[in-house]
């Protein structure tokens, strides 16, 4: 059978094409994972809202002279779940709620007394673990988020990545206005 | 027991330029194990030709004494006869080709080839991918189940702290949180079982809980995720079902000739049909497949050795399937062979790079190289076997089986001897004059004591108790690890978690970790005899993997590096090679001769057979 260019070069055309719709459903993959990163960490966010009330009344018994710690981690929680919609501010309450649930840890530390009873424990060990699965669930956010730039960037496909509509996210920096909260109490 | 302090030595061994990062460890192993598993996947091809040279021919009896019998009452048509002759016409071509170097054309040869290989081949991979239909559900590691785990209890704080690191570690892997189960077994372990992403569980000993701390236990739980992620589970399971499908062929072979194969046979397809209960039942079956690869005696050795009166129905019976004595010892040679020369060292390396990959990526997820350096250390000065482990054993942190010679604890063994003196004095009212407390000895009548207990010695359980008793006075940890004396009680009445315990036990005895004087324990006492039959461990030393854990950021002053011992091993292995490779070649040689006279057997008798039918078709 003779093969001829035009055969040739429609077999390469297919290959093209073939590879192209590949990488295409490889990127819609990827950002589905961002996505899906992303809305973990509101997940997250959402269940240290649940969670604080309980574990703050858990130790109010034991904690009658830190009183003012307890009631600002309950005010910053009502902010953090008054905020709408606006992706900045949400940031900025929730971390004035960390930076809240911190010094309730750090005080937990400061009361060896404190530290022996069994629901201090306790509620230390859920406020850990509340703190790390945020911290966690950003990073792994952060960490799909560089895949997927990177998938985007890469020679073949930096040509067409644009073209079928795709664009790098955005990371999940530590925001500006957490390293300003800092500054602020004392 | 030395802990070593992490942070005490802050000398980081490599400089800046050498660092790498955790992202280009995890290319660099990924390529590794992708280069290895070709390897493994070559390695099972070449067992399989073997394999297909002793089935093959059954096969094709099996189908000639059906065709035999379908003619005594439809005569089948003349072109079948035909067509049979013709096939074994090539198959003998081939064969002078391969044994006299007659020639023979080319195409003949392939068509040779394929007659002789295709139909073993065949029967294998269908069997293959049987058992992976069958024990997909249950997946890896099963047998850990049997020893009665239990959920963490959100009480009690070390195991919240457990479960919510596994929580932690799913979400910043992004994967669906495995279910934890606790064991308390003397060791101090954790391993991740199960078939897929979905189903996989973490077994964690509750010891592990009690040692580490709990940035050391994130390091950990991140690692058996990692694993999880990486696939591993799935790829321990497909070579579980290379061995299961030698398990099954052997089992199919030794069927007529006695029980134990039929039992197994049945076990299988009862497995299948159980429901919830697959995980333990499926890794029971697993564990008597993959066993056949050990020389235990199985149903054609029974005979040989059985002097019970023989019927002779039986000997009847043995006369005409005594062809398949010849295949079923040439398979279990060959499996023997090939897979401690080629395919346990292969799974062997595929399975140390998956270490060192899921150790990457656990500190990718961490973020924190310290911790799970800190925890391996920790656990490898921990000697402590966890039982049952044989088929789970690669899927565990760190090896379930002490190797590190440092664990020789004399504190320990001291501790003990005297425990047991004053045991002595307590149950028997004097001290031995001979009595020279030296471990050795002190081990010895230990176990002698034990093996009474469990046989229901009223006077050695009450010697144990007193042990431990004595024991719990000196050191609470050492008497933890003693058995309870109520469990001697229990393995009389069948209790299986308590047999467990109690072989666990006298598995560790003989380790170095009890001060005896024996040397390291060679993995030769696998219970799943094939795993041990490979010439290299499945698990990196702690030495490399602390290496690897430093050059990704971790604090931590390894040991000297002995090069010296390198040089010594290196040298032996190149004295001793001529004579490794000498005793390889001769058996190949015996497997060839093997194959060739159980074929020529075979041959012979199809003959008779097929002779004895046309004499009947005809009447």
């Amino acid at each position: 059978m003779q093969i001829s260019p035009g055969l040739i070069g429609l077999a390469a055309l297919a290959v093209l094409l073939i590879w192209v719709a590949t990488s295409f459903n490889q990127l819609v993959a990827q950002r589905a994972r961002v996505r899906n990163a992303w809305a973990e960490i509101d997940v997250q966010l959402t269940r240290r809202h649940d969670l604080i009330p309980n574990l703050v009344e858990s130790v109010r018994g034991y904690m009658q002279h830190e009183r003012s710690t307890l009631n600002s981690v309950t005010q910053a929680r009502a902010q953090a779940m008054a905020v709408g919609g606006n992706v900045q501010q949400r940031a900025v309450a929730e971390s004035a709620l960390t930076q809240a649930v911190g010094k309730l840890l750090a005080i937990a530390e400061n009361y060896p007394q404190l530290r022996a009873i069994e629901d201090v424990q306790q509620l230390q060990e859920q406020l850990v673990s509340t703190e790390n699965r945020i911290a966690y669930a950003r990073q792994f956010y952060n960490d799909e988020v560089m895949k997927y730039n990177t998938v985007q960037a890469t020679f073949p496909r930096n040509l067409f990545a644009a073209l079928l509509g795709f664009s790098p996210s955005a990371m999940f920096a530590v925001a500006d206005a957490e390293r300003a909260n800092v500054q602020v109490k004392l | 027991m030395s802990i070593l302090a992490g942070s005490s030595s802050v000398e980081p061994r490599y400089l800046s330029r050498e660092r790498e990062s955790f992202f280009e460890a995890q290319s660099r192993n990924r390529r590794a194990t992708w280069r290895l598993g070709a390897l493994c996947v070559v390695a099972v091809a070449v067992m399989g030709i073997p394999l297909a040279l002793l089935v093959t021919p059954l096969v094709y009896a099996v189908v000639l004494i059906i065709a035999d019998i379908v003619n005594l009452f439809w005569t089948l048509p003349q072109a079948f006869w035909r067509q049979a002759a013709e096939v074994a016409h090539l198959g003998f071509v081939t064969l002078g080709a391969l044994l006299d170097h007659k020639p023979a054309p080319p195409q003949a040869l392939v068509l040779g080839a394929v007659v002789l290989l295709a139909p073993g081949t065949i029967l294998s991979l269908l069997v293959w991918l049987g058992m992976s239909a069958l024990f997909r559900r249950a997946g890896v590691g099963g047998a850990l189940l049997a020893l009665s785990a239990r959920e963490p209890n959100p009480a009690e704080l070390k195991e919240l702290q457990l479960a919510d690191v596994v929580q932690e570690m799913a979400i910043a892997a992004g994967l669906p949180a495995p279910r934890v189960m606790l064991i308390d077994v003397p060791g101090a372990n954790l391993a991740a079982i199960g078939s897929s992403l979905t189903d996989a569980r973490i077994v964690v000993s509750r010891r592990l809980l009690d040692d580490l701390s709990r940035e050391e236990l994130e390091g950990a739980v991140a690692h058996s995720i990692a694993s999880i992620g990486n696939g591993d589970l799935r790829v321990a399971f497909r070579i579980m079902a290379v061995f299961e499908t030698y398990g099954v062929l052997l089992a199919m072979l030794n069927s007529p000739f006695g029980p134990q194969s039929r039992g197994t046979l049945w076990r299988i397809l009862r497995s299948r049909l159980a429901g919830s209960d697959a995980g333990q039942e499926a890794a029971a079956v697993a564990a008597i497949l993959t066993r056949s690869g050990d020389f235990e005696a199985d149903d054609i050795d029974q005979l040989f050795v059985t002097t019970t009166k023989k019927s002779t129905l039986r000997s009847i019976r043995n006369f005409i399937f005594f062809p398949i004595f010849f295949t079923n010892a040439a398979i279990r040679l060959s499996l023997w062979f090939f897979s401690s020369c080629m395919l346990g060292p292969s799974v062997a390396l595929l399975w140390r790079t998956r270490k060192y990959l899921a150790d990457a990526c656990a500190v990718q997820l961490t973020r924190d190289p310290d911790g799970l350096a800190r925890a391996l250390r920790k656990l490898d000065n921990d000697p402590g076997a966890i039982p049952g482990s044989g088929w789970a054993s690669y899927l565990f942190l760190v090896s379930p089986r002490s190797t590190s010679s440092r664990a020789t604890n004399p504190r320990q063994a001291e501790i003990l001897a005297r425990a047991w003196l004053a045991s002595q004095q307590h149950t028997e009212g004097t001290v031995s004059t001979d009595s020279s407390a030296a471990p050795a000895n002190t081990l010895g009548e230990l176990v002698v004591t034990f093996r009474a207990a469990s046989t229901g010695d009223a006077q050695a359980t009450a010697r144990i108790r007193a042990l431990r008793q004595a024991l719990t006075a000196l050191d609470p940890t050492l008497a933890a690890q003693m058995p309870d004396p109520a469990d001697f009680a229990a393995i009389r009445k069948g209790d299986a978690a308590a047999m467990a315990r109690l072989r666990a036990f006298g598995r560790q005895a003989a380790s170095p970790g009890m001060g005896s004087a024996k040397p390291p324990q060679s993995s030769a006492e696998d219970p799943s005899g094939v795993w041990s039959v490979s010439l290299l461990g499945f698990y990196p030393s702690l030495e490399r993997r602390l290496k690897r854990l430093q050059r990704m950021g971790a604090h931590l002053n390894s040991p000297a590096e002995q090069s010296g011992a390198w040089m010594v091993a290196a040298v032996i292995w190149l004295i001793c090679a001529p004579f490794f490779l000498l005793a390889g070649a001769l058996l190949l040689v015996l497997i060839a001769v093997m194959t060739l006279a159980s074929l020529a057997f075979l041959v012979v008798w199809l003959a008779f057979v097929h002779k004895i039918f046309g004499l009947a078709a005809h009447h």
